[in-house]
């Protein structure tokens, strides 16, 4: 199977006109993508926002992407630069609420936003959300644990899950998404049961 | 939901789906919302599996992007892949200015040729003469072909491919005068004479008139 075939059958949709292809790729590394970012800004909210940027960046610079590397490797260059332009511009700008202390509101803005930074309320999953995942996960047969764990911690492809568990490369696919499955039933019912701080589930 | 749509899903999610699949799925995904949830809920399973912390699922950072985009215009129909333009011009430029060259080069050559005939007409007829004296059928075939009188007309400018120096022709033509027959003399004091106007030419210029030896012998009989 060749790497990335999904991406770029995405990248090509949104490249002939489809946005709503470029939806696809952001719901799924949107999580990599601020993950990423936070190795230069430590605070999630401007995380977000660099990875805001790099999306936008990408989306613009997508009719000059011709698959030569994987959409990740190339979304992940983006990123990086616009996280190493953000805290360079943001080093050359002073903090104001270190200057004038005077301005209250914007210094105790600013500090809240520190603040949220080290709240873990304010930086994880919501707890709720990852301990429903992470009971699911418990919750499974031990193949399709260990599948889905292979597939996602270890970024393992399916033919060497295949090879690792001893099985066809179709029962690793059926195990993975039995899996997925059975985690997506507990997730839906906790954003169904009225979780309203979840605006999205990605 | 279709158990094999999702099952689909899930494979596409991993890069594991073949390629005319993903084209299929590809499109209902970017159309389909409820699909498209899902999806992003396996980017969400990934993503607690992996612990990555720091994700807050209800920041709205993919909605965010999607109002960013749809205020975006959309893209052009065919990807113009920039590098490969770059290379393509890369490659045409140098074939384009050596063709250039080439074609002033071609149109000065020929437009010299068109200016100045008689040169063309001397090489023509001076070639085959320069190995006259070597093969006398050869002298025929070449008169037969320009149709001129047999006779051994001597061009002004042919001495230029003489190898002996017509100087040092003339000193041992007199110096050894004594000593030589008056035919052979005479012989050797045609060709320094033949070398000598030759030699002459360029500056006289390329019109002057051919000397022709063998009236020049009718008119000096020994």
């Amino acid at each position: 199977m060749s790497a990335d075939i999904s991406d770029l059958s995405l990248v090509r949709r949104v490249q002939r006109g489809d946005k709503g292809a470029f939806d696809a790729l952001v719901l799924k590394y949107q999580h990599k993508l601020v993950k990423l970012v936070m190795r230069y800004v430590r605070n999630p909210a401007e995380a977000e926002d660099i990875a805001q940027e790099a999306f936008i960046k990408a989306y613009r610079a997508l009719p000059q992407f011709r698959g030569d590397s994987a959409f990740y490797t190339w979304l992940y260059r983006i990123a990086i630069n616009t996280a190493k332009n953000a805290v360079v511009s943001r080093d050359r700008s002073p903090i104001e609420y270190d200057l004038d202390r005077n301005n209250t509101d914007e210094s105790y803005d600013m500090q809240g936003r520190m603040k949220d930074a080290e709240t873990p309320e304010g930086l994880v999953l919501t707890d709720e959300i990852r301990s429903t995942v992470n009971a699911a996960i418990d919750a499974l047969p031990e193949d399709l644990r260990t599948a889905i764990v292979l597939r996602e911690l270890e970024g393992l492809s399916y033919e060497e899950i295949a090879a690792a568990m001893d099985c066809p490369v179709g029962t690793v696919r059926s195990r993975i998404f039995r899996a997925r499955e059975a985690i997506d039933r507990r997730l839906r019912e906790v954003f169904e049961g009225g979780l309203g701080r979840v605006e999205e589930l990605g | 939901m279709n158990e094999e749509l999702d099952s689909q899903l899930s494979a596409m999610f991993d890069d594991e789906l073949p390629a005319a699949e993903c084209e299929l799925l590809a499109r209902r995904l970017s159309r389909d919302e409820q699909l498209k949830a899902r999806w992003g809920r396996y980017a969400v399973i990934g993503a607690t599996i992996r612990a990555e912390r720091g994700v807050r699922l209800n920041a709205g950072l993919a909605r965010r992007v999607s109002a960013a985009i749809s205020s975006e215009p959309v893209l052009a129909a065919e990807p113009a892949p920039q590098p490969k333009k770059q290379w393509a011009r890369s490659w045409w430029q140098p074939v384009a200015s050596a063709a250039a060259v080439a074609g002033v080069a071609a149109v000065s050559i020929l437009w010299m040729r068109s200016q100045s005939p008689e040169v063309t007409t001397e090489i023509a007829q001076t070639a085959p003469r320069a190995v006259a004296p070597l093969t006398a059928s050869a002298t025929a075939a070449t008169n037969a072909v320009t149709g001129e009188p047999d006779s051994y007309v001597v061009p002004k400018n042919t001495a230029r491919r003489l190898v002996v120096p017509s100087t040092e022709l003339a000193n041992y033509v007199v110096a050894h005068s004594e000593f030589s027959s008056p035919v052979t003399r005479r012989n050797l004091l045609s060709a320094f004479m033949a070398s000598e106007s030759g030699t002459a030419a360029p500056s006289a210029g390329s019109e002057e008139p051919t000397e022709d030896v063998q009236d020049d012998d009718a008119k000096n009989p020994q």
